[in-house]
């Protein structure tokens, strides 16, 4: 029998459910031959799990590439802000032309890891205490929870990504450490964050954190094949699993906001292009250069996110 | 073997070695390190060709540890909270608490005593520390009750008892201790062990009173003081009054959003009293003393906190703290018997331990156990078995070891804060000391029962802060 | 409970060398006040900038978080040498002579096999970070500034290299103490009674108020 110990942290929500799914997934195809413990947070911090892998202290375990780019530069590629992507099957679609490049499979090959499969998360839109805040002479100074390429958009604007991390973003922005928070809607329903808000916004869609699940390789490898084959074989069906539920938490969304007394902030589509042109293509092509400088493929990596994307659109999903 | 049975024996061999004199955060750290050994090489089967794997895969774990564990936000707040207290001395804000206390409440039946416990309390207020408080009261406050005749043993158990109200009463190392063991808003914390800090020095100054009125000689009151005097005594101890308004407003705000994190309410608080320190005319030579001090007790602390979680992660490989706890709650008895019961065994624990080891060493397996037993973390105080929701009861608890933890820095045979004044006084044995404070012994213990049985009192400040 | 001690010296090669190791600590335990020191400043800075002019700071949390490992393991092997760090002394309290050195042998040995591990679990997650084929030799940054964390993680082997020569030192003088069976050996904390203790406590404060 073979058990995998799953590093993951916070507690059970809709950004682990393809995990939950795909445990489940594997003990019914191996007649239980081969299982997965899930830990919240019992095996190692979110910030060390891709080191938990590489040392094989776990089997399996998700991480957010924005925590520590200089782990994972690659797959920041997906983090870049404004990229357009309007739904989680987009997304999905996206992450697994950029996992299956030889480039991201090279990275995590560094730290004996192999990318599984992503956790799909829509826009990342603000909360916010006090007035909303419309136009981008508003985002000047504004202390916004955002990570990665998110943070480097709103600094673009003259806002300040302060991190704390999830489970503290509540008390940040009671305290008034943070005024607003980019979250996904499940982590502000999970982390409370939408109990604190005044407004959030619809339609910011400035990009979202990109979080893959990774095994060990050698845990990999050494699976029999008939477990390797229910592994690989359960991956569409988990993340298939995760977008139902997800859905299922987009409808009660609204219902939800007026519930909390929080009102939906429609940007205009002027504030918007200004954002975009404000935020967008300078990071795209800092990150671009910064990438192609070290030796690694930028231009081919974003290229293949623009074109996936359009393949995504005009297959309709 | 069963992961439980290795965590078990493990656990065991950690208790022998603490018991053995070896250092708690070392012998945890150990414990730790050798569980993960054995857990890898067990899932291994044992395997002699794979045993050096399962030691470096266990030495790059525990390897990681320290750096992970310790660079986080929070945890900063411990050092800032230490500093205030070494700060503090150069400031002499004691003896200005001391005498301002004196001037405006001596005038009651046990007056000095009163005045005392106020100004332990108040200097609890800047200090994270029992013993050093209880050690600076020995030197300002004993010799002025004895000048009025007051009686030696009383007035030793008086300082002794007053010293206690410091862990409560924010800032308090050991609460944010405890709040980053078990994960909870440091915070409502340091909210909580507000009230019944000050409960305590209540409950303590009520039964000074009561004391010095039956037996009038124990005690007797002094007088005389104008209240001109009475106001000049206030501007030097105003900085206590100033830290405790900012950390209390940092954290939560009664007239709107609270003004930022605990650590930068600790950092200004640490800043006003390192200007007042800089005017009473500390130099380079007593900043440096002050901070080597810090360091000294910053490290010592966060040697037990990256030890001990060298420990818990083996733990949660493991899976014993899960096991415990379903353990517990499958008991027949009552969630509330269960819980005195546990906290009498930190009573007994308490006797022999220093409080943040105790608590340290034991948190990991049985906070979730008493999670568990009010019904999880996730719980509503109506489905509760305590009444109170998972966060609140995190809070209450935490309280209750914390005042527990206190309460054995009185008792025989080694409560710390006795043989501190003791040791202060030598005039004093730990006997004499002993028997001073044992009418607070039964205040304390009164106290604890009211905290349990309301826990209205520790919950309310926690809960207006949402 | 806290158990600082005193720690004698005399002629020997260990004593010696106890006293070559012992500015190094007491330089790495400054260190670490100074950071506390910095942190308040830091801190202090972070909340007025963000309160009084709008401006709030860049990075705070990042700084911060790589503050913190100086802070709380610089100065470890400065607390060993005179054995502040705590421990139930129940037990040791009622040896003498041999039958304690002993023990305390004992005791040093085991937490020397737990640091040499550590060092190199330690020196291991920072080889992990470090590349220098990379800008900044850079293989893993902070979250909102992106900066390296390498020097960050390299505290912690250093801190502990240290902690093992001073562990190196107090398991040859409790060893010499052993073998000898001498009374006050040197290079090593000496117990204390609790009332030696609590009287050594109000003296240092005594000394500084
Ligand atoms: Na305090
Ligand atoms: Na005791």
């Amino acid at each position: 029998a073979t058990e995998w110990n799953v590093s993951v942290w916070g507690k059970r929500r809709a950004f682990t459910e393809h995990i939950e799914k795909i445990a489940e997934l594997v003990s019914e195809k191996t007649g239980g031959e081969f299982t997965m413990n899930v830990s919240y947070g019992g095996l190692s911090k979110n910030r060390e799990n891709l080191d938990g892998i590489s040392i094989g202290a776990f089997e399996m375990a998700q991480f957010c590439a924005g925590y520590h780019p200089d782990k994972n530069r690659v797959v920041t590629v997906l983090e870049l802000p404004f990229l357009g992507v309007e739904n989680l099957e987009q997304e999905v679609a996206v992450s697994k032309a950029v996992y299956a490049h030889p480039a991201a499979a090279d990275e995590m090959a560094q730290w004996n890891a192999k990318l599984l499969m992503t956790s799909p998360m829509p826009q990342y839109n603000l909360v916010g205490t006090g007035d909303p805040r419309t136009t981008l002479e508003e985002f000047e100074g504004m202390r916004v929870r955002a990570t990665g390429g998110l943070g480097k958009a709103f600094e673009a604007v003259g806002a300040v990504p302060t991190s704390v991390t999830s489970s503290e973003a509540y008390q940040a922005m009671e305290s008034g450490v943070v005024d607003t928070v980019a979250f996904a809607q499940h982590a502000h329903l999970s982390f409370g964050t939408i109990n604190q808000a005044d407004w959030w916004t619809a339609n910011l869609n400035p990009g979202t954190v990109n979080c893959p699940v990774v095994v060990n390789i050698d845990a990999y490898e050494s699976l029999s094949d008939a477990e390797r084959e229910a592994l690989d074989s359960s991956v569409d069906e988990a993340l298939d699993h995760y977008l139902a539920n997800y859905g299922e938490l987009l409808k009660r969304w609204d219902a939800v906001l007026e519930e909390k007394g929080v009102e939906k902030v429609m940007i205009s589509p002027e504030v918007l292009t200004e954002f975009r042109a404000t935020a967008a293509a300078p990071a795209r092509d800092a990150w671009i250069a910064d990438m192609e400088a070290q030796g690694l493929p930028g231009q081919e990596l974003y290229d293949l996110v623009v074109s996936t994307l359009e393949e995504a659109k005009a297959s309709g999903s | 073997m069963e992961p439980i049975e290795i965590g078990l024996w493990v656990s065991g061999g950690m208790l022998v070695m603490v018991v053995l004199g070896m250092r708690v955060a070392f012998a945890a750290g150990l414990a730790g390190f050798i569980g993960l050994c054995w857990l890898r090489w067990n899932g291994f089967d044992y395997d002699p060709a794979r045993l050096w794997k399962a030691i470096e895969i266990s030495v790059k774990i525990a390897g990681l540890t320290p750096h992970s564990k310790v660079s986080a936000q929070v945890l900063s707040l411990i050092p800032v909270f230490i500093m205030i207290g070494y700060l503090a001395y150069y400031a002499k804000l004691t003896t200005a608490l001391f005498e301002a206390c004196k001037r405006w409440v001596a005038w009651v039946p046990g007056g000095l005593a009163v005045s005392t416990v106020f100004a332990t309390a108040g200097f609890a207020a800047v200090s994270g520390a029992s013993v050093a408080t209880a050690a600076v009261f020995a030197r300002i406050a004993i010799p002025e009750m004895l000048k009025v005749g007051y009686n030696k043993k009383f007035a030793a158990g008086v300082v002794a008892a007053g010293g206690t109200l410091a862990s409560l009463i924010p800032p308090s190392a050991i609460l944010v201790i405890y709040a980053i063991i078990v994960e909870q808003d440091v915070g409502k914390l340091l909210l909580a062990g507000f009230v019944p800090g000050a409960f305590s020095a209540v409950v303590y100054g009520g039964l000074i009173i009561g004391i010095a009125m039956v037996w009038k000689n124990v005690g007797p009151p002094v007088t005389g003081f104008s209240w001109k005097q009475r106001f000049e005594s206030l501007p030097p101890a105003l900085p206590i009054l100033a830290v405790v308004v900012i950390i209390i407003f940092f954290v939560y705000n009664p007239f709107g959003d609270a003004w930022g994190t605990p650590t930068e309410g600790g950092a200004v608080g640490a800043f006003i009293v390192f200007l007042m320190a800089l005017y009473r005319g500390m130099r380079w030579g007593q900043l440096k003393e002050a901070l080597l001090e810090t360091a000294k007790l910053t490290v010592m602390i966060f040697t037990i906190i990256w030890g001990v979680l060298i420990y818990v992660r083996f733990l949660g490989f493991a899976e014993l703290p899960d096991a415990f706890a379903s353990w517990i709650t499958s008991l027949e008895m009552s969630p509330l018997v269960i819980l005195i019961c546990i906290l009498l065994a930190y009573a007994v624990l308490g006797m022999f331990m220093d409080a943040i080891g105790m608590l340290l060493l034991t948190l990991p397996v049985v906070y979730p156990a008493v999670m568990a037993l009010n019904g999880g973390e996730l719980v509503s105080a109506a489905d509760s078995a305590f009444g109170m929701s998972g966060p609140m009861c995190a809070i209450w608890f935490g309280i209750l070891v914390v005042k527990m933890a206190e309460f054995c820095l009185i008792t025989p045979p080694i409560g710390l804060n006795c043989f501190v004044v003791a040791g202060v006084r030598d005039d004093l044995t730990v006997q004499d000391v002993f028997k001073g404070v044992a009418p607070f012994f039964f205040a304390d213990a009164v106290t604890i029962a009211l905290l349990v049985a309301f826990p209205g009192i520790v919950l309310w400040l926690p809960s207006l802060a949402g | 409970m806290a158990g600082s001690a005193a720690v004698l010296e005399d002629s020997s090669l260990l004593s010696k060398l106890d006293r070559m190791l012992l500015p190094i600590e007491r330089f790495c335990a400054l260190l670490s006040g100074l950071a506390i020191f910095a942190l308040m400043f830091l801190a202090a800075y972070s909340v007025s900038s963000r309160k009084f002019f709008g401006a709030p700071m860049m990075g705070y949390v990042d700084y911060i978080e790589a503050a913190m490992p100086i802070i709380a393991i610089m100065g470890v092997s400065y607390v060993q040498r005179d054995g502040t760090h705590i421990r139930m002394d129940m037990l040791v309290s009622a040896l003498k002579g041999r039958v304690l050195w002993f023990f305390e042998l004992v005791s040093v040995l085991l937490i020397l096999l737990l640091i040499v591990a550590l060092t190199w679990g330690a020196w291991e997650h920072f080889d992990r970070s470090f590349d220098c084929a990379r800008p900044l030799c850079s293989r893993d940054s902070s979250i909102d500034v992106g900066i390296p964390i390498w020097p960050s993680k390299l505290v912690v082997p250093v801190a502990f290299a240290v902690l093992a020569l001073r562990l190196l030192l107090q398991a040859w003088g409790y060893g010499r103490a052993l073998v000898l069976g001498l009374e006050n050996p040197a290079a090593v904390p000496l117990n204390l009674t609790i009332e030696e203790q609590a009287m050594a406590e109000a003296r240092a404060l005594e000394e500084n108020g």
